[in-house]
């Protein structure tokens, strides 16, 4: 077995652990837990970036060397990646275990989807003629950083809708992570988007066809831009944006799973 | 009265947000102006984008563009009789969608004509607030008088000063952030108006070229399949497509020349992922295969026919309607349609038989050479003068979204007071980064001790 996949398969594991050290901590409530976590956190992290590097390294051993985000298991581990990254580099702002426990969960699904699933195709795959293009990069790293951060701010918005009062971060937190992640993820998804309708006009000759994971993140950005507004222009708040936030986050996922496996269109990885 | 800080702050905050009159009595409105005001309202504009996310929905559920049977394997009589009066089987250009697309664009040049207006009619407060109002605000500081020079230079190297009186200095940044939201809106009608100009004014084809062959004119894609006359010609003398070791296509190769009045202007390896450009139109790599094709002479001239092909000279009109590899044990043979007159007659020519190989057709002799397997290469054809348009739109939507959510307004003012000055600052959004910048010139004038 490579090198990247024995990493990877370690850093499940240490998010595997992270999720146990999490529910330690809410049995407990001990601080040296924490530090721990924190500790874990870090190490799962910096493992996970070696994994992807090497992965890299290893596409220019088999001398089919691209940067590692151009199949469904690659965008997978990136994105898992992202997230960890982003609860890191926003960690002042993140730094409440109910969130840093269902961030790590995620990472934990994707991650554990991307090694066991039989669909998903873990090899080190040469580059089909359609995406051999730097376009590739930008447009995938922005689209999974916008969907990171549109993570937590589905986080925020469904401990905001469903959250008790004892162990929660206090409603205005939760709408200020909220308000904060969208900030971040609206830009980078519009970015997403228009680079990938910069490629397609490249590639195929037209920036939009209405293909189906067009227009789910079509559909996906004009729900960002109802909480934007209704935020902004008909100053909703508190549960009714949280909805929103949540919503869109649904349709991040149909545009990410559902289409890829029901609706195929030019974007199966595959051709 | 609203103290002149708040009265700025709202000001500042309300000239977009404010779109309802509050205070005139209720007269009869003309339909002129309710009009305007359903189309100028935001809620409105919630509404129609709800409305475009869900027709898109339906798009992508139910399928695109296929034929009646296959909608009546999926549903009933009666959904596809829905499915038919909607346009649900062309949801993108049925036209509920443009309306609702029109609808979305005269509602957002609206909103965003009438924001900018009142952006700069909007008069600006530059007058310096009472005492006790700026010991109120947010952010103040006192400084002595020794280190009074140094506080205002320390500040006018930040923030740009608007005025300068006796009484003190009003200090700003950030102005540009509030453009943000007209840059974005502004973009949004550029992509609309870029797109529109292509529809109008381009147009998309396709091209099939076999090796060898030299075509002047596309088909037009979409309903009628017109012919559209290129001004010029396109040869393709070679098509490769090449596979990785394990298998998977690697590259797809179409070198092709450029022809114009017979003389060869340009020669391109056209890839996928890099397109030919010529005049304003993109040629780009789509598909490619193999097609059989029947060398014929046709009164002694060779010609190459295909499938289904149409071929016509000196009266004679036909067209090879069939191929079979074995006929009877006779070898491989094709079967020609052609025009008796008016009446439709259909003949098969056999390749190894002699009596069939050459015949006769409408006074013409015809004989049948050689079948030959070629490769072709599908292009895609789109001239889209619009495209820079769209691009300029999104280069101001990131530009605008920059502006508005990581730029923001504050002001500083500067007072004498008794001992010294007073600074006082606030922030129009994102006060918590105005106030580590607060801290940070506290530190600049008075070192790193607090
Ligand atoms: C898909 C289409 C649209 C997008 C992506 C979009 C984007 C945005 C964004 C990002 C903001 C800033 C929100 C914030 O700072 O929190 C905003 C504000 C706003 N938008 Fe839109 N917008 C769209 C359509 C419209 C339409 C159709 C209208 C007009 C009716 C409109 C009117 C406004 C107004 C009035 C504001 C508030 C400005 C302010 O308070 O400073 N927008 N829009």
């Amino acid at each position: 077995m490579a090198a990247h996949h024995k990493i990877l398969g370690i850093v499940t594991l240490l998010y595997l652990l992270l999720f146990f050290m999490h529910t330690i901590y809410f049995a407990w409530r001990k601080e040296k837990v924490l530090s721990l976590m924190r500790g874990a956190l870090y190490i799962a992290f910096g493992l996970h970036t070696v994994g992807i590097a090497l992965r890299w390294i290893e596409s220019y051993r088999l001398n089919i060397g691209h940067v590692p985000l151009s199949n469904f298991y690659e965008s997978l581990i990136f994105y898992a990646w992202c997230i960890i990254g982003l609860l890191i580099l926003l960690r002042k702002r993140l730094a409440h275990t109910n969130i840093t426990f269902c961030a790590s969960l995620i990472a934990l699904l994707l991650m554990g989807f991307a090694s066991i699933s039989p669909s998903v195709q873990k090899n080190i795959e040469p580059l089909v003629p359609a995406l051999q293009s730097n376009w590739l990069h930008i447009h995938v790293a922005t689209c999974f950083i916008a969907y990171a951060a549109l993570a937590i701010s589905f986080i925020a918005g469904m401990f905001y809708l469903v959250g008790q009062k004892r162990i929660m971060p206090t409603k205005e937190t939760l709408e200020e992570i909220n308000y904060k992640s969208i900030i971040i993820g609206f830009p980078m998804l519009t970015s997403g988007i228009l680079t990938g309708a910069v490629w397609a006009n490249y590639a195929w000759g037209s920036y939009w066809s209405w293909d189906p994971k067009e227009t789910w993140s079509l559909i996906t950005w004009i729900i960002y831009a109802l909480f934007l507004h209704a935020r902004t222009t008909r100053g909703w708040k508190g549960k009714a944006t949280a909805i929103i936030s949540v919503v869109g986050f649904v349709s991040v996922m149909v545009t990410y799973f559902v289409v890829n496996f029901i609706l195929s269109g030019l974007h199966s990885y595959a051709t | 009265m609203l103290q002149k800080e708040e009265a700025l702050q709202l000001n500042v905050m309300n000239v977009i947000k404010n779109n309802r009159k509050t205070t005139e009595p209720k007269q009869k409105k003309g339909i002129a102006e309710t009009l305007f005001d359903l189309f100028i309202s935001k809620r409105l504009s919630m509404l129609i984008l709800a409305l475009i996310a869900a027709g898109s929905i339906l798009g992508t559920i139910i399928k695109q563009g296929a034929n009646e049977s296959e909608y009546l394997t999926v549903y009933s009589e009666a959904t596809y009789r829905i499915i038919n009066i909607f346009g649900l089987d062309d949801a993108y250009h049925s036209l509920w969608f443009k309306a609702l697309i029109v609808l979305f664009a005269i509602n957002l040049t609206l909103c965003t004509a009438q924001g900018l207006i009142r952006f700069i009619k909007e008069k600006r407060q530059t007058d310096i607030p009472e005492f006790d109002r700026l010991s109120k605000m947010e952010l103040n500081l006192r400084v002595d008088n020794e280190r009074k020079e140094k506080a205002i230079g320390v500040l006018k190297k930040f923030y740009r000063l608007i005025r300068d009186e006796n009484r003190g200095l009003i200090l700003e940044k950030g102005i540009p952030s509030r453009l943000g939201v007209f840059i974005i809106h502004g973009s949004i009608i550029t992509v609309l108006v870029g797109s529109f100009i292509g529809l109008v004014f381009g147009f998309k084809g396709f091209l099939i070229l076999r090796v060898g062959e030299t075509k002047d004119h596309v088909t037009a894609r979409g309903g009628h399949q017109d012919m559209i006359t290129l001004g010029f010609a396109l040869k393709c003398k070679d098509f490769k497509a090449s596979y990785y070791p394990e298998g998977q296509p690697k590259d797809y190769v179409s070198t092709v020349e450029v022809i114009e009045g017979g003389t060869i202007v340009k020669e391109k390896d056209i890839r996928v992922n890099d397109p030919l450009y010529h005049k304003g139109i993109r040629f780009y790599q789509s598909s490619y295969g193999k097609k059989t094709s029947f060398l014929f002479h046709v009164a002694d001239e060779a010609v190459a026919l295909t499938e289904q092909e149409p071929f016509q000279k000196k009266g004679l009109a036909l067209m090879v309607v069939r191929f079979a590899e074995e006929i009877h044990n006779l070898g491989p043979g094709v079967q020609i349609a052609y025009l008796e007159g008016d009446r439709p007659q259909s003949r098969w020519f056999l390749l190894n038989v002699e009596k069939m190989k050459s015949q006769v057709i409408g006074g013409v002799a015809v004989r049948f050479d050689e079948i030959r397997e070629e490769s072709y290469t599908g292009i895609e054809v789109a001239r889209d003068p619009g495209v820079f348009v769209v691009w300029t739109g999104f280069a101001l939507m990131l530009l605008g979204l920059y502006v508005n959510f990581f730029t923001y307004y504050r002001r500083v003012y500067v007072v004498s007071a008794a001992d010294g000055i007073i600074v006082a600052g606030y922030a129009l959004k994102n006060k918590e980064a105005f106030k580590k910048e607060f801290e940070k010139l506290k530190e600049d004038i008075y070192g790193s001790t607090p």
